[in-house]
């Protein structure tokens, strides 16, 4: 016998085991989620370390509200939202780190940006703030504001990337896209034809973060 | 004992036939069809009326509405979109319902009023904040001040009946406002009334309007439309 006391020495093995099962998990952990810094890396390659995309197409996540951020990460991980990229990218991303990541891109300031075609500002401008009546097609600025802020319900456009609004309204449109949590998104695309939809994004990128 | 027992049979049973009845789907009996009811309390109505409204619930819920009936509820001078201010909350309440119902055809609105854009739980915050503006902005009105021959026709025909001596509708029987609202819409929503699209028509106002001309209507449009806001009115007793 090694032990005097079999009590003590059955206290020792289970203390010798929790600390060994709290080391594994710590190990497990740290595999499984890096740090946020290392995560943002994989983020920054297509929005930009603070992001800002700069590649046409990829849309700007500062500034945006950071449960609608969370809110596509888990829409783009369930499927729920498609796209090819954020497909490949997302299985590698823990549904953990999802609220971190939206924080941080959240408090991001938002940059301006420049239109492609500066001559179809002035009649996205009439249709964000006005609406199209013929087709019933809302205001833009009804839900989205008119220097396009936002809110906790609706996200920020100001600044956004005019190739990306323009597939994403098209993707409403045509109900490729379809996580708006009210439908609300694509009762409005439909009303508003191809040519309405790149004027909107052309004025909505000229929209201006407020200081 | 026997007695007993058959009694409590009979309670069981139709206590379940009840059940079965509540949980049937509504169908919405609409103008001009069998069955049809003007004012009928369809089941969310009364569950709204009951719920009371939260003015500040209201505004934050109104938001998705303020794409077609602008930030200041006062709707487009043209009469495409209505004047929300000032109007009854049983008013917006019966409307709203009965265009989720399907009873008031809108599809142009009804993406937006229905679930999920809007849960029942916020129709009576939404009403009880828009029954509590003002208009600022002014109203649309006729090309020319017709409201002389348009005074005297809602009079010949009884308007005020429901309506009001000054256009102040009737917030217990749920009759609207109608002073002070765009000329275009009054002139759109009295032909959509008589004709029955609208699928909410009081039979009593379809009778009352049977006979108006186009000079007719846009007479009393005008002169509603030129009315002031009822809650500014001194009535006299």
């Amino acid at each position: 016998m090694k032990y005097k006391n079999n009590r003590i020495g059955s206290a020792v093995l289970a203390c010798g085991t929790l600390v060994g099962m709290l080391l594994l998990s710590a190990t497990a952990r740290a595999d499984d989620i890096p740090p946020l810094e290392e995560r943002l890396q994989l983020c920054a390659g297509c929005h930009n370390p603070d992001g800002n995309s700069v590649i046409p197409g990829n849309p700007k996540l500062s500034g945006l509200d950071a449960k609608y951020i969370a809110r596509q990460l888990s829409d783009f991980k369930e499927g729920k939202r498609v796209s090819e990229v954020m497909a490949s990218i997302i299985p590698m991303v823990d549904e953990k780190e999802f609220k971190p990541l939206a924080a941080y891109f959240s408090k991001q300031k938002r940059t301006d940006g420049v239109p492609e075609k500066a001559d179809l500002v002035a009649a996205g401008k009439q249709i964000f703030d006005e609406g199209v009546i013929g087709t019933a097609a809302p205001a833009c600025a009804g839900c989205h504001n008119e220097d396009g802020s936002g809110s906790n319900k609706f996200p920020r456009l100001s600044g956004q990337d005019p190739t990306y609004v323009k597939a994403q309204m098209l993707n409403f449109k045509n109900a490729v896209r379809n996580n708006d949590p009210k439908a609300v998104m694509q009762a409005v695309a439909k009303r508003l034809n191809e040519q309405e939809i790149e004027a909107v994004a052309e004025y909505i990128v000229t929209l201006k973060e407020a200081e | 004992m026997k007695n007993i027992l058959l009694i409590i049979f009979v309670a069981l049973f139709s206590l379940q036939a009840g059940a079965a009845a509540a949980a049937e789907a509504y169908t919405p009996k609409v103008y001009g069809k069998k069955g049809y009811v003007w004012d009928e309390m369809t089941p969310e109505r009364v569950q709204v009326l009951k719920m009371g409204g939260d003015v500040d619930r209201g505004k934050d819920s109104f938001r998705g509405c303020r794409g077609c009936h602008k930030a200041d509820a006062a709707g487009v001078r043209e009469g495409v979109y209505p004047r929300l201010t000032g109007q009854h909350a049983s008013v917006l309440i019966k409307q709203i319902t009965e265009i989720r119902a399907g009873i008031r055809s809108n599809p142009k609105m009804l993406p937006f009023v229905e679930d999920p854009a809007i849960a029942m739980e916020e129709i009576g915050d939404i009403a009880a904040y828009l029954s509590a503006l003002t208009s600022v902005r002014e109203n649309g009105k006729g090309a020319e001040n017709m409201s002389a021959r348009g005074k005297k026709l809602y009079n010949d025909n009884k308007c005020y009946t429901c309506h009001g001596k000054n256009g102040e509708g009737n917030a217990a029987k749920a009759y609207p406002v109608v002073a002070a609202q765009h000329y275009g819409y009054l002139i759109r929503e009295m032909k959509l009334i008589k004709h029955g699209t609208r699928g909410n028509s009081n039979p009593g106002m379809v009778k009352a309007i049977a006979k108006f001309t186009e000079a007719d209507y846009e007479a009393v449009a005008d002169y509603l439309a030129r009315l002031p806001d009822y809650r500014t009115v001194v009535v006299s007793k």
